[in-house]
């Protein structure tokens, strides 16, 4: 019943992006007996499934609210999995980077924040970064997704961006160990681009990701 | 024969004209039309730009031209010191003066935009517009709005930090040094014969933040960088949505053109704004890329079947990505041309 308020407090505190009441709910619940494992896995991961899922019903949320709800869950996550008994599993890794040529940096941001509060493990490249420094950290790494964001239009369609990637990925063999995600404003504007670029899959904002994501490396655990 | 100007008054008195006024953005594309392989040469030359921008009016007869290069031109004013072009698309800022909240206490905003070293192509290229096409064809120019500004200058997520979790005191002053800034570039452009200012603000949309944020923030903003008035102001959210800000800024600010996002329903926006101000029904250009011919032709009657009805019309584009094939930049305008008669 605790747990239910505290979702409950915290999730508000998200939507309205206050940050500070947030934490406050959060601190409020620690003082009160609720272990940090508590706060992640009940809490924080919950709130950010509900908000992906009322996203995917048509919730209209905005920049702000996707930006301000990763960036509070990744720092509660952050702060929570220093105070673990012991070290947290992760779900799986990603590295992200946005595509070569392109300098935005929003979207991977939202995209790591909400990864990070969902126990999946982000490699952050940068930006505008190279097909083959792209698989070459996947497989450093070891991780099962690229994630690759681009906010123009020549930069996602660029023969040296996913497409490339893809390409690398065919050459060496490694479509069925290592899956591409794409996202970014181009995509939005016409959702069938992922396929045009040869992406496994695209998510419409950074949110929204996440649960791409996480389903991408569980069908690949499968 | 009626000129882009009469179209473009027309609309906006509501009187008859042989069509709308149609405002195809090309800007990259003025390259190809010189012969030249680099964006960046294309992009050194005031001559270049203008006669980019005059072939290209010509060749396909829409009614506007461009005194904007790239969009971060105005960070270069700022003292961004590296731009990062690329073969097949904008220039972006590669250099991003704010690196810490040190440097907006030492931002300066240029007192004379019209005589600064970086603006003096961008003058070349407007003296020659006013010279050849002035007062037939509208020349448009592009001012960023103070609240969308820190973006060019510190890159769009420290800009949502700072903005939604940094000290109020820090972003307030970022916030006023813009807007004087979004000021000074308005009046320079004016001053230089400009006749339509693109006013860009994607804080103005409700993709973006929320609607009370925007009335008790944005538009306060906004107010400070139009107080010298809404004369040729056209609002602008960078192609994201904005129907339901519309009442709030005819009311409080009343800017009189709407360039609507192409995600915006045109008949629901063109409803909103009532006969107050003219409607822009802006087409989703990235689809122009792969689109045939005759799904472009539906879209465009589509478009217009939406807007045209009471007149007070325009149909335009968004920067147009430099892929789109001609011949389907002209099975778009061919459709306007055709069915935008009024």
């Amino acid at each position: 019943m605790m747990l239910e308020k505290v979702i409950a407090a915290y999730s508000e505190a998200v939507f309205d992006t206050d940050r500070d009441k947030a934490f406050e709910v959060i601190h409020d619940a620690i003082a009160q007996g609720v272990t940090p494992e508590e706060i992640v896995f009940k809490v924080v991961i919950p709130s950010m499934e509900m908000m992906i899922k009322a996203i995917s019903e048509d919730f209209d949320a905005n920049l702000a609210q996707h930006f301000m709800a990763s960036q509070i869950a990744s720092q509660v996550t952050d702060e929570m999995v220093a105070r673990f008994q012991t070290s947290p599993e992760t779900i799986g890794r990603v590295v992200i980077g946005t595509s070569y040529a392109d300098l935005h940096t929003l979207g991977k941001r939202i995209v790591s924040g909400c990864l990070r509060s969902l126990m999946i493990d982000v490699i952050d490249l940068g930006v505008n970064v190279s097909a083959e420094r792209f698989v070459a950290a996947a497989l450093e790494h070891d991780a099962g997704i690229i994630a690759i964001s681009s906010m123009m239009v020549h930069t996602a369609r660029s023969e040296r961006g996913c497409l490339a990637v893809r390409q690398l990925l065919k050459e060496r063999g490694l479509e069925d160990r290592i899956k591409i995600i794409v996202g970014g404003a181009p995509y939005t504007w016409d959702t069938e681009l992922y396929k045009v670029v040869r992406a496994d899959a695209w998510a419409s904002d950074g949110i929204s990701a996440g649960k791409v994501i996480k389903d991408l490396i569980e069908g690949m655990h499968k | 024969m009626m000129t882009g100007m009469d179209r473009l008054v027309a609309a906006i008195k509501g009187e008859k004209a042989d069509r709308i006024p149609v405002f195809c953005n090309l800007l990259d594309q003025g390259a190809k039309e010189l012969g030249l392989v680099s964006l960046y040469d294309y992009y050194q030359s005031g001559e270049y730009v203008a006669e980019g921008q005059l072939k290209m009016r010509e060749k396909y007869g829409y009614d506007n031209v461009w005194s904007l290069f790239y969009v971060g031109k105005e960070a270069e004013l700022l003292g961004c010191r590296k731009i990062l072009f690329s073969p097949d698309g904008p220039p972006n800022v590669e250099h991003f003066v704010i690196q810490s909240y040190d440097d907006i206490h030492r931002l300066e905003i240029p007192d004379d935009i019209t005589h600064h070293p970086v603006f003096v192509e961008e003058l070349k290229c407007l003296q020659i517009l006013k010279r050849e096409v002035g007062g037939r064809y509208p020349i448009c120019g592009y001012v960023t709005a103070a609240m969308a500004l820190p973006a060019l200058l510190m890159g769009m997520d420290k800009w949502f930090e700072l903005l939604f979790m940094g000290p109020p005191e820090v972003r307030d002053e970022l916030l006023a040094k813009c807007s004087l800034f979004c000021q000074r570039h308005i009046a320079a452009l004016r001053e230089l014969g400009v006749d339509v200012i693109v006013y860009a603000n994607p804080f103005g949309s409700t993709d973006f933040v929320p609607l009370p944020y925007i009335i008790k923030t944005g538009i306060p903003w906004m107010k400070q960088d139009l107080s010298a008035g809404t004369q040729g102001i056209v609002y602008y959210c960078g192609g994201a949505r904005f129907n339901q800000v519309i009442e709030a800024i005819i009311s409080q600010i009343g800017i009189e053109t709407y360039y609507l996002s192409p995600l915006d329903d045109i008949a629901a926006g063109k409803q909103i704004i009532n006969g107050r101000g003219l409607t822009c029904g802006v087409i989703n250009d990235i689809k122009l890329i792969d689109w045939s011919e005759e799904q472009i032709r539906q879209e465009v009657k589509r478009m217009l079947e939406a807007g045209m009805a009471g007149g007070k019309f325009l149909f335009g584009t968004i920067l147009m990505p430099y892929k789109i094939p001609e011949r389907n930049i002209r099975a778009m305008l061919d459709t306007v041309y055709e069915f935008g008669q009024c």
